[in-house]
């Protein structure tokens, strides 16, 4: 089976979409006429907001992601070459800042924010395996 | 499970109206009776006939927490608003408190909402009883308590009544106890007592719609285990989860925020 997406639950499509533009520097994909879902331009392996309020028809419950809370054990990772700028740049938008650019033994170059929605997001340099 | 025949509803989404939830009408062309379960929210209904000379009757229930049956004559018609929790005091006022279970009916109805006793009049128009009763509703404005008691109540339906309510308060930024007291005078049910039926009808939903068993229902709907679900399923439904009855109405008691399943 393919991975085809990565779905975050928010509580506001067209702000999440918003915010992912100026922090990270993504393009909106789609949005349906709804505005309870959208992707955006991330290449093969797709990444989507939807609306929490539609899961309850499905039987969905889940803790939902909240700034304020306990952020949920999963993260999304970006990747770039300048991973200090992209970094800066996410703050600035709003981020919140949680592991500061840093190198690991390895040689990478990592960093974590919390989202508008208090999702954890990575960015990270590219890790080169097997180098 | 489809909804059984006679029973319409339309969602109202949070754009087109902030205090009415739903606003529903069913009809049944034979005698009988339903079983209704509880969903912890108040309706204002009106209770009709196909014979344009029966008396229309003012309907006015408290926040449910036990099934009851509901029994009718052939051409029985009503039209209900379903409000959302947090409105309970729109309809009952300072009588919130002593409205768990209750259902005002007649005078009493009379006396809740003065405004509408005068559509307890024969030979009226249906769509305008509808409008009647939403205007009624909407022209309520909801306290800033109100407000955040719907926050909460959200938060109960997206984690289908599993958060503790510790973890509830502590998202709500208050103590245990203020949400209790919260809730207590918009809702007029403790938080338990609202987070426990949400859990039912997310379970009863799974043991209908899941595609497993019994057993998994009970997991995935957050039950200690299987007995702990049977005990809820019989508090609040009157019957085991094997032996959900046919043609049962299940609204969407969603937090009413999307969606309409009915044609």
């Amino acid at each position: 089976m393919k991975l085809g997406y990565t779905i975050i639950y928010v509580k506001n499509v067209p702000e999440t979409v918003a915010f992912y533009e100026t922090a990270f520097g993504l393009s909106q994909r789609f949005m349906h006429e709804s505005t309870l879902y959208a992707e955006m331009e991330t290449g093969e392996t797709v990444l989507s907001f939807s609306a929490e309020e539609v899961i309850e028809l499905d039987g969905l419950a889940f803790a939902p992601n909240e700034k304020g809370a306990t952020p949920a054990g999963w993260e999304i990772c970006f990747i770039t070459e300048d991973v200090r700028a992209a970094f800066e740049k996410a703050v600035k938008a709003g981020c919140s800042p949680v592991s500061k650019p840093h190198e690991v033994p390895w040689g990478q170059t990592i960093s974590y924010v919390r989202d508008l929605n208090g999702c954890l997001v990575e960015i990270a340099t590219p890790m080169n395996l097997g180098g | 499970m489809r909804l059984p025949d006679g029973y319409q509803e339309r969602i109202y989404t949070p754009q087109q109206a902030r205090s009415v939830e739903a606003v529903w009408r069913h009809e049944e062309p034979c005698a009988g009776r339903s079983l209704i379960l509880p969903d912890g929210r108040c309706d204002v209904i009106v209770r009709y006939n196909a014979d344009p000379d029966a008396v229309p009757r003012l309907v006015v229930t408290g926040p449910a927490t036990q099934p009851y049956w509901v029994e009718f004559e052939a051409g029985d018609r009503w039209i209900g608003v379903r409000l959302r929790p947090e409105r309970g005091r729109v309809l009952w006022g300072d009588a919130l408190g002593g409205a768990k279970d209750q259902v005002a009916l007649g005078d009493e109805a009379a006396a809740l909402v003065p405004e509408l006793a005068g559509l307890s009049v024969a030979g009226f128009a249906e769509t305008n009883l509808r409008h009647a009763l939403v205007r009624f509703v909407e022209g309520r404005p909801l306290s800033p308590e109100g407000h955040r008691v719907g926050e909460t109540v959200r938060r109960l339906h997206l984690t289908g009544g599993r958060f503790s309510v510790a973890e509830l308060a502590d998202r709500a930024g208050c103590s245990t106890r203020h949400l209790n007291r919260m809730f207590a005078s918009t809702v007029g049910l403790s938080v338990k007592t609202y987070a426990s039926l949400v859990q039912f009808h997310r379970a009863l939903r799974l043991v209908c719609e899941a595609g497993g068993s019994l057993s998994d229902a009970a997991f995935e709907a957050g039950y200690a285990d299987q007995a702990h679900m049977t005990r809820a399923m019989r508090r609040f439904g009157g019957f085991a989860p094997s032996d959900v009855p046919e043609g049962l109405i299940r609204p969407d008691v969603s937090g009413g925020l999307w969606g309409n399943r009915a044609t």
